[in-house]
């Protein structure tokens, strides 16, 4: 236990809010689908859900049970999807409670044992600062030259693991968008993981530390303005740098579909007509959506290219079900990450498109993999890629 | 694991029973404020099957079991130590919607509006529209307390919508009740159809004398249109008196009057009424002429209705009192000792009375404790007024959550000795009440005695069984304690 104690007993005042209505179960009582809560969904247990979260949290604070394996799985394996905090009764942000629970557990060594060796300092992502365990050189392998390599600009691509080691293409999609667009940016030789993954396992301050190093570089850069492909990433310096700092974040961070976005109501761009036409669903990544509030910008990407037809899922928006990447769950719950993932692919089907179309490179790889499981036929892309397909500025449009 | 829950792992599947410490504190306690024990064991039945084996089992080793909906409610009757807790909640099914009978059928714990949204998808909708607390509520549960619904001037309660159950007997036996009852060609059509009307039995038992495994229930077509009034009175006597009119009339399929707690933002006034009329369009449009013409009529001032509506449609109270849930609900570690009663129509005043006297002569054990008055409010049915008494206390304070326990029991006490019913019977109001029945309550403990001779199906359940449960918790062991 830290000196300053159990961080679950700190929030005792949340914690007793909970009445235990159980709207965090599901949509049902607004007359919508069953699931809500990939967690519950898998674990079948209400201990998995956000009521028996706070059960057990409640119980940890009132000395009824003490810490152990069984809880930490029901606390870890949680998507952070944060559905069940958008639909609470009581407006509790049930994602402060886990977030409290996991760096108990974490202190107490209680982290499931593939999340603790993937985060390690021996082999992990301490020691390689991105969570893949790929070389520091083979972090930029994807970039068509390198120009824009820690040149002062005015903006800086945080490109993130995800983009750099497993979806290379999505690196370089959105690097050519902001190339075309005109965007004034860099690229950082020395970039590390966002420290999301840390935030995910309990560790705010590791994750602090890795933000630091990036902020440190943004500085040097010059830079006002940080711009990602990743929500994850962007919401670590949009939000939990200055929650677990008491800062302010020292640049904006924007996603670049946001910028995109403001860029096509300007006028700056523009986009050719997709051939033949296509119907698209959309599927709202929880840290874009839920996390950040932004819905809508990504739609009015979508709805900007001619020929796109966009088709929603039954599900969309502040309601949308989690893909099941989230949490860092694909360490130790694989199956609880494949039955999320399998269940949007049902309902992406359902809508009729032949594309499903995200914002998240997080999000993408888990759906292209439940895809390939499933047996899909639908198509799966980021909204990047679909962009850079059509995107151009706006003076060569015909 | 122990040979209990590998009996019971026989039964359901391994995946489906824990006897891990974190999934059984989960199932201790539901919305309300009494507080129950941690059962020894927890079991996902799937099917019927499945609970009368289980039901089979717990006679055979003598281990009490309790059954478990969505624990939405404030029943609070105590789970006790080491028990069997059977959670329903995966038999969620809608086997069938029968448009000729007018009937769904569905496993007992399919959520009320899950339901309703499937029906509606054909323009059908369940005859109650769902209960009065909270809307996450499984059907089985709701149909096993019998709890006051929504629309209840027009559509009754809710266990009036139920035409078949099938049960599992506390010896395990499974019955059909209705015209479902003939093993050889019954139809789930009509509840009164075969002799006594078994079904009654088990609505309101609270599960006493049955597990319901399958509710059919009564369906119909979506009305044309939704109107709504709401309205403000100088006084809980006009208010009541506006009421009893409306009653009369019957002008409301949901009449709502508002008594105490805060008052509605931005109006004045000292009582409201609010009135959702459902009907064709023309009957709507006249019975809500109607309306208006009786509460002008009696001095009301009418408001703004929209209040009215977002209350109807988006299943949140705090539209009630004209105020948005977010700034309602938001940041309050308080719980509610509800208590409730139907009163006849022309007791509200009296019954009005006694809570704002009681307020005032108790005003230092309310600022002590820190106790709240959430509502006095009431929904009216076709001749008579139930009203809930929601008073809030800090949840934090363990001395003001027992403070919130005696002022539940004065209420009920004070209700129950007069003219009020409970309606669904809490926990904590049995004692209050089942002492009171005289015959009719040695009538229940008989068929208690003779349906379940080992005790073994939710004991001490509206003090039925070997021990009665006060609601308070077993043995004070509770979290409170």
């Amino acid at each position: 236990m830290s000196e300053s104690g159990r961080a679950i007993d700190a929030l005792k005042n949340i914690v007793y809010q909970c009445n235990r209505c159980a709207h965090c179960f599901d949509l049902s009582w607004l007359g919508d689908g069953y699931n809500k809560c990939p967690a519950l969904r898998y674990g079948i247990f209400d201990s998995y859900s956000a009521r028996g979260r706070f059960f057990i949290a409640r119980a940890v604070v009132d000395g009824q049970i003490e810490y152990d394996a069984d809880i930490a799985e029901r606390i870890f394996a949680c998507t952070e999807c944060r559905a069940c905090a958008e639909h609470c009764f009581k407006y509790i942000t049930t994602t402060d409670i886990y977030e409290a629970l996991k760096i108990d557990l974490a202190e107490q060594g209680l982290m499931p044992a593939a999340l603790a060796a993937g985060l390690s300092d021996e082999g992990g992502l301490g020691e390689h600062h991105n969570v893949y365990q790929g070389s520091p050189e083979e972090r930029l392998a994807w970039l068509p030259d390198m120009s824009r390599v820690d040149k002062p600009a005015e903006t800086v691509f945080f490109v993130g693991c995800t983009s750099a080691y497993a979806r290379q293409n999505m690196a370089l999609d959105t690097y050519t968008l902001l190339d075309q667009a005109g965007v004034d940016f860099t690229v950082l030789s020395d970039e590390w993981c966002c420290g999301h993954p840390y935030l995910s396992a309990g560790q705010p301050d590791k994750a602090v530390a890795f933000m630091e190093h990036t902020l440190a570089l943004v500085e040097k850069m010059g830079a006002r303005r940080m711009v990602f492909n990743c929500p994850g990433c962007q919401r670590a310096f949009r939000d939990d740098y200055q929650k677990h700092t008491g800062k302010p974040g020292p640049v904006e961070a924007l996603h670049v579909v946001e910028l995109l976005a403001a860029y096509v109501k300007e006028g700056r761009i523009g986009m050719e007509r997709y051939r033949p036409k296509v119907t698209v669903t959309y599927h709202d990544p929880c840290v874009l959506g839920r996390w950040m509030g932004i819905y809508e910008a990504p739609r009015d990407l979508l709805k900007a290219i001619p020929g796109v037809q966009l088709a929603e899922m039954a599900r969309n928006r502040r309601d949308a079900y989690c893909c099941g990447a989230g949490g860092m769950i694909r360490y130790d719950f694989s199956d609880m990450a494949n039955l999320a993932g399998a269940d949007r692919i049902a309902e992406a089907e359902a809508t009729g498109a032949e594309i499903l179309v995200s914002a998240c490179p997080a999000c993408v790889m888990q759906l292209q993999q439940s895809r390939q499981k499933t047996r899909s036929k639908i198509k799966v892309m980021d909204l990047t890629e679909l962009v850079a397909s059509q995107m151009r500025p706006l003076r060569t449009i015909d | 694991m122990s040979s209990l829950t590998e009996r019971l792992a026989a039964i359901v599947g391994p995946g489906y029973v824990s006897d891990k410490l974190a999934d059984r504190i989960c199932y201790t306690r539901d919305a309300g404020p009494s507080v129950g024990e941690v059962p020894g064991v927890v079991v996902r039945p799937q099917t019927t099957e499945h609970v009368s084996q289980i039901i089979r089992l717990a006679n055979e080793v003598k281990m009490p079991i309790f059954v478990w909906g969505r624990a939405t409610t404030f029943i609070g009757h105590g789970i006790r130590k080491g028990c069997i807790l059977m959670a329903l909640d995966l038999m969620n099914a809608i086997e069938k919607i029968d448009l000729v009978n007018q009937a769904v059928t569905v496993q007992t714990g399919a959520i009320w509006h899950a339901v309703d949204a499937e029906l509606g998808k054909q323009g059908w909708e369940l005859v109650v529209p769902g209960p009065g607390g909270l809307f996450v509520c499984s059907v089985g549960g709701t149909v096993a307390y019998n709890a006051v619904p929504h629309g209840l001037a027009e559509y009754g309660m809710t266990g009036d919508g139920v035409i078949t159950l099938e049960v599992v007997l506390p010896d395990g036996s499974i019955v059909s009740t209705g015209s479902s009852a003939n093993e050889v060609g019954g139809v789930a059509m009509e509840r009164y159809a075969n002799g006594p009307d078994l079904a009654g039995l088990f609505i309101g038992s609270c599960g006493v004398y049955g597990v319901i495994t399958k509710v059919t229930y009564r369906i119909r077509l979506k009305p044309d249109a939704e109107r709504f009034a709401f309205y403000s009175f100088g006084s809980a006597e006009q208010a009541a008196n506006t009421a009893m009119a409306l009653q009369r009339k019957h002008v409301a399929t949901h009449l709502v009057g508002l008594y105490g707690g805060p008052k509605p933002t931005g109006v004045t006034g000292e009582a409201f009424l609010h009135i959702i009329i459902r009907d064709s369009t023309v009957n709507a449009d006249a019975r809500l002429a109607e309306a208006h013409t009786i509460c002008s009529a009696l001095g009301g001032i009418r408001l703004n209705e929209e209040a009215t509506r977002l209350y109807w449609v988006g299943h949140m109270y705090s539209w009630l009192r004209n105020t948005p849930p977010d700034t309602y609900y938001g940041d309050r570690p308080y719980s509610c000792p509800e208590a409730t009663a139907f009163l006849p129509s022309d007791k509200v005043k009296e019954t009005i009375d006694f809570l704002r006297n009681y307020e005032v002569e108790h005003a230092e054990e309310f600022a002590r404790h820190g106790i709240r008055i959430k509502c006095y409010d009431i929904y009216y049915s076709r001749n008579a007024a139930f009203i809930w008494i929601d008073t809030l206390y800090p949840e934090l304070d363990s001395e003001a959550w027992k403070y919130g326990l005696k002022m539940r029991a004065d209420y009920s006490e004070w209700l129950y000795s007069r003219f009020g019913s409970p309606g669904g019977i809490m926990a904590p109001l049995a004692q209050h009440i089942m002492p009171k029945l005289g015959a009719g309550f040695d009538l229940m403990k008989a068929l208690k005695r003779q349906l379940d001779p080992n005790g073994i199906l939710n004991p001490g359940v509206l003090m039925l069984g070997d021990e009665p449960d006060n609601g308070n918790g077993h043995n004070g062991s509770g979290n409170h304690e």
